[in-house]
């Protein structure tokens, strides 16, 4: 797990590990700081799975609740502060989901309900940016689109929808019109290329290191 | 399953981390997990992987009452108030206002260390619910004298004493001596750490101990108030 060069997520790594630390030994001042500095991406990130605000607000609090709760078994050594939160803010609202309430997040995808083929972008009109431009702009970020371009467009974007707004394999599928199987199979696909170009860039980047 | 393989260690892993491992598979393999340290290595790669891609979602700011339901989970006994109706706030600053007042009385009669006192809070721990309320400390800015003061006087049993602490981040409480449950004390040059700065305090608390003081030179008694610096 070389530290990547992802804009400022290894640099808060050590004043959040202080703050996590300190709250592990029961400082509630420290946890405040660090609800301060994170809550606002723990937000986001659950946000997006979960789009009923008021449940994502309860979910927030129980995720900072299990925060405090786990902080003393935060290991900086194995993990960075931010990718530990966000892991299990994703965990939380993964696990709130339910069909019932991921199905109404799907409607409004296409105009068109005749088009057999949907555009993706316009599928993916929503608040905020799509998935598909997350993903882009964190490719741009992290120098990999070249690698991901030799993913095809449907399998970025299935990889884009079940990471950045937690959808099930099926519920890709029915978005994409797509089997089941073609679908899970973009999705291993996409995975894997991403650890490739990953560690690829980490080689890169260790070559520019030495 | 063997899942010792690392390959299928890896393919689980990564549908985990990405989310799309639900249901029944999802709870199997999050029992699973503490016993394998091959998917516990490989939920940590494909989570350094991962999470950093959630770097471009633009922060969104909770409400303020998530924060207060958190601390209301946590403390429920500490946050029944909106912070600025709490009682012990204005208490605290009123008392704060008071010692800093004496503080600067002190540094006004000597000068010239012109540094700023600092003033600490000690809020009650509920360590023992009969004691409540708050004890303001303030540091002269040379850090070489000390005024303590509880906001209201503490009630204690007849034979017990308030004990003053101070502690690095990390490392045992050291006594800075006894203090007066009623009234002010005054702590001089000799029987403090010496220089504030540098000196590595973190927080300061107050133990309950028996006449004279701990007899092991630790905190015997409950902690019943601690403050940051």
């Amino acid at each position: 797990m070389k530290a990547l060069n992802e804009s400022d997520w290894p640099e808060r790594s050590r004043e959040l590990s202080q703050l996590l630390a300190r709250a592990g030994l029961g400082d509630r001042a420290a946890f405040g700081r660090l609800y301060e500095r994170t809550s606002g991406h723990l937000y986001a990130v659950v946000l997006r799975i979960q789009r009923d605000r008021a449940m994502a607000e309860d979910l927030l609090q129980e995720i900072y609740v299990s925060v405090w709760k786990a902080a003393a078994s935060f290991d900086a050594a194995r993990s960075q502060p931010l990718t530990w939160l966000t892991h299990i803010a994703r965990n939380r609202a993964i696990d709130s989901l339910r069909r019932a309430q991921a199905q109404p997040r799907t409607e409004s995808l296409s105009a068109d309900e005749d088009d057999d083929r949907p555009d993706p972008h316009e599928a993916l009109a929503s608040e905020g940016p799509g998935p598909l431009d997350l993903l882009g702009q964190a490719s741009d970020r992290r120098q990999l689109t070249q690698c991901m371009e030799h993913l095809s467009p449907p399998q970025r974007q299935s990889v884009a929808l079940a990471f950045y707004d937690g959808l099930s394999h099926a519920e890709v599928a029915e978005q994409l019109r797509e089997p089941l199987g073609t679908v899970k199979s973009w999705v291993r696909r996409a995975l894997q290329t991403l650890k490739g170009c990953l560690e690829r860039a980490a080689v890169r980047d260790d070559g520019k290191a030495a | 399953m063997d899942y010792a393989n690392p390959r299928l260690a890896d393919a689980l892993a990564a549908q985990y981390v990405a989310g799309t491992l639900r249901g029944r598979a999802r709870a199997r393999f999050e029992t699973l997990l503490p016993s394998h340290p091959t998917l516990q290595g490989a939920v940590r790669d494909w989570q350094g992987r991962l999470m950093p891609l959630t770097g471009v979602l633009p922060e969104q700011a909770p409400p303020a009452r998530v924060w207060r339901g958190i601390q209301q989970r946590l403390w429920p006994a500490l946050a029944p108030l909106p912070w600025w109706q709490r009682l012990s706030l204005w208490r605290a600053v009123s008392g704060a206002a008071l010692v800093a007042v004496l503080g600067l009385t002190v540094l006004v009669a000597s000068p010239p260390p012109a540094q700023a006192p600092v003033v600490v809070v000690l809020q009650s721990t509920g360590g023992d619910p009969t004691v409540a309320g708050s004890i303001v400390a303030s540091f002269s800015g040379d850090g070489r004298s000390l005024v303590a003061r509880p906001l209201t006087p503490v009630s204690l049993q007849s034979d017990r004493v308030l004990e003053l602490w101070w502690a690095p981040a990390q490392g045992k409480p050291k006594s800075l001596g006894l203090m007066k449950a009623d009234g002010v004390t005054l702590l001089s040059r000799g029987q403090l750490p010496g220089g504030l700065r540098g000196s590595g305090i973190d927080h300061m608390a107050v133990s309950v101990e028996p006449p004279g003081g701990s007899p092991t030179g630790q905190p015997t008694g409950p902690v019943v108030f601690y403050g940051k610096l």
